[in-house]
């Protein structure tokens, strides 16, 4: 999961909520538990005292018997940590009667710690007992016997904390293993929770990446009903994207017809004319001539920023041009080859990769002896670093150009040779697309001895 | 020669006409896509200029109506569409050439030629036959080197001969491929001009086919 994601959110909301919620859950469970332990403790204890009370009101004109009916046998067991003692509390301790576990040892008693009696006259404390064992005491102020033989005793009971503390304690141990594999079961849960219910987000992200690359043009899918909105949003804003941008060139095409036929008329009125007039109108029809076209390109390559990726293959952009160029230079009888593999796909608009090739194949037709050849290559970086690209090269096997006219920078409008017919924006027109999707061009000799012109353009993966 | 020039603007259209003519061509001129396409269905010419943007019926569309329905004719396509996406739906349409508006009304003419003679089978701008020789670019027929002076009707119907040399062309095909639409097609003076012709060439050059039509061949063999 990324730092900043709705996975992460997801995620930590919900662990923070196993986190708090599973150990005070579990620390109410627990106090509850113990306290009901304690408490059936405490029961069993006072039940005790119960039967040495029993126990010792048998024949007690003059004072208590000895309890001897204890039921459990941890009473006979020394330092079992069950015992019982009677105690007389006007004189002659000696009188004393003891559990047989206590082996003649005094049992500590609340009374003699301050612990105050309840409402029910029983005083209860734990209390540290012979042999190191802490003890929980209820003691209890009994009068044994009638008129002058009566006497009050401390009677108490005791029995071992240690084993009430093991109880809670095994089952504290028990409490913390069960939550912990609830917690674990929990976050793993909601792990999968977040993956699955965001898996048609990532879905959304490869639709988008599919559309950057131009693999689609809007994005399918079945999504759920929350996002579909986004989705028919996002399709719609696509489709109007492409629509103006459509609209923009179909009406930079409708302008350039608007404004070519009006020339054309200007131009040949004025040729038919020898005045200094018609001269200038000639001169000044041919520079509005080249305006036009100039910002007619601008405007075209305008239209283009922001147009979302489209995929154009090579291989049936050449076909189609050199189809028409066979009937163009038909006189010629030019030999043309073609070398495309399937991969070799340019990341750009179709009429902008006719454009180029277009004008190469047409230069390299117009000054070819007998051979045109385009050959297009897919060409990968190692690294990645510096993208894929696609590689083209038109050559003829004409006359080339000088080492001096290869060196000078193909600029706008002027003609490498002035011999032959064209408008000379031919080389500069493929310049100026290649740059528009940061390619390259160059032109330089050909191993035929013609040119070779070198286009780099992105390449479509 | 017969041109037919489809183009809506007025003007240009004007123009083109008058150039064409100008330069021995009989033309005739549609202003929309429907009649340009009717004309070219039904006439037989030897090379149609055709403009895109049409009213009615789109140039393209036109173009490939000619070529469904087998009108082989040269086409050169006039448009403001300069874009290479553009001339190939023109020639996959089965236009022969492309010319981009604004243009120079030499390089439409040179263009006309060269679909000309390539209709006919010609490589080179001069078509000699004997000692005639027929100069495409400057519209002017020599012999033996001496400039001869012919009418605009003579000069179409030894350009036409010539372009077909060595081939019997009948007096029909003579009528359809020398007049404007709306000529007189009186095929008696095909027959006038043939006459007068032998009057300014060697009267031999000029071979009547009985029954099939003329021949224009420089060998000087029987009739």
């Amino acid at each position: 999961m990324k730092p900043n994601s709705l996975a992460l959110r997801l995620f930590v909301t919900a662990a923070a909520w196993v986190i708090v919620v599973l150990p005070v859950f579990g620390w109410v469970i627990f106090v509850g538990i113990r306290h009901e332990v304690h408490a059936a403790f405490d029961t069993r204890i006072d039940d005790f005292l119960k039967q040495v009370l029993n126990d010792a009101e048998e024949n007690s004109e003059d004072g208590p018997s000895t309890p001897d009916s204890m039921s459990d046998g941890l009473f006979f067991i020394t330092h079992s940590g069950w015992y019982w003692q009677l105690k007389p509390l006007d004189g002659k301790p000696a009188d004393t009667r003891r559990s047989r576990s206590l082996a003649g040892d005094n049992l500590p008693l609340p009374s003699e710690h301050g612990v105050e009696p309840n409402e029910t006259e029983k005083r209860w404390s734990n209390l540290a007992g012979p042999a190191q064992q802490v003890v929980r005491v209820v003691e209890t102020i009994h009068q044994f016997g009638v008129g002058k033989a009566a006497q009050r005793y401390s009677v108490a009971v005791a029995g071992p904390l240690s084993e009430v503390e093991e109880k809670v304690a095994g089952f504290r141990t028990r409490v913390i293993q069960g939550l912990a594999v609830a917690g674990v079961a929990l976050l793993v849960a909601t792990l999968f929770q977040v993956r699955f219910g965001l898996y048609p987000l990532s879905r959304m992200e490869q639709g988008l990446a599919a559309i950057r690359s131009g693999h689609a043009s809007k994005l399918d899918g079945e999504l759920p009903s929350e996002i579909r909105p986004l989705q028919q949003e996002l399709n719609a804003l696509l489709k109007s994207n492409q629509q103006i941008v459509e609209r923009a060139r179909t009406h930079v095409g409708n302008l350039a017809h608007a404004l070519k036929t009006p020339l054309a008329v200007l131009i040949n009125e004025a040729r038919s004319d020898a005045s200094p007039l018609a001269r200038k109108v000639i001169e000044q029809a041919d520079m509005m001539t080249s305006q036009i076209n100039l910002y007619l390109d601008r405007a075209r390559m305008a239209a283009r920023i922001g147009v979302i990726g489209r995929v154009t293959e090579v291989g049936p952009v050449a076909e189609s041009l050199i189809r028409a160029l066979e009937r163009l230079y038909r006189e010629k009888e030019l030999s043309y080859a073609l070398d495309c593999p399937p991969g070799a796909r340019f990341q750009g608009e179709r009429a902008d990769l006719e454009e180029m090739l277009g004008n190469l194949l047409d230069n390299a037709s117009k000054w070819a002896r007998s051979k045109v050849s385009l050959v297009a290559a897919a060409q990968s970086s190692s690294n990645g670093t510096a993208g894929n690209w696609l590689e083209i090269w038109v050559d003829d096997d004409g006359p080339g150009l000088t080492a001096e006219q290869l060196l000078e920078p193909v600029t706008r409008g002027r003609r490498l040779d002035e011999t032959k017919p064209g408008s000379g924006l031919g080389h500069s027109i493929v310049a100026d697309l290649a740059y528009c999707y940061s390619g390259r061009f160059e032109l330089t000799r050909s191993d035929a001895g013609g040119l070779s012109a070198r286009l780099t353009l992105p390449l479509a993966t | 020669m017969r041109v037919l020039v489809v183009e809506d603007d007025r003007d240009l259209n004007r123009q083109l006409v008058s150039a064409l003519t100008d330069a021995g061509y009989a033309v005739d001129a549609a202003f929309d896509g429907e009649e340009g396409y009717f004309l070219g269905d039904t006439e037989p010419y030897d090379v149609v200029i055709l403009d895109t943007g049409l009213p009615k019926l789109d140039g393209i569309r036109v173009l490939e109506q000619w070529r469904r329905s087998d009108r082989k004719m040269p086409v050169i396509i006039l448009t403001a569409r300069d874009r290479w996406s553009d001339k190939v739906a023109g020639m996959d349409a089965g236009a022969d050439d492309y010319v981009a508006k604004p243009f120079h009304m030499q390089e439409l003419l040179a263009r006309v030629r060269a679909q000309m003679r390539r209709a006919s089978g010609h490589a080179k701008s001069d078509i000699e036959c004997g000692p005639l020789r027929l100069d495409t670019k400057t519209a002017r027929v020599t012999l033996n080197g001496q400039p001869v002076k012919l009418t605009a009707h003579e000069f179409r119907l030894l350009a036409y001969l010539l372009h077909h040399n060595e081939r019997v062309v009948s007096r029909t095909e003579l009528v359809e491929h020398l007049y404007e639409q709306d000529f007189d097609r009186d095929s008696n003076t095909i027959e006038v001009f043939i006459g007068r012709l032998r009057k300014k060439i060697p009267p031999h050059m000029i071979k009547t086919v009985r029954g099939l039509g003329y021949r224009l061949s420089q060998a000087a063999d029987e009739t």
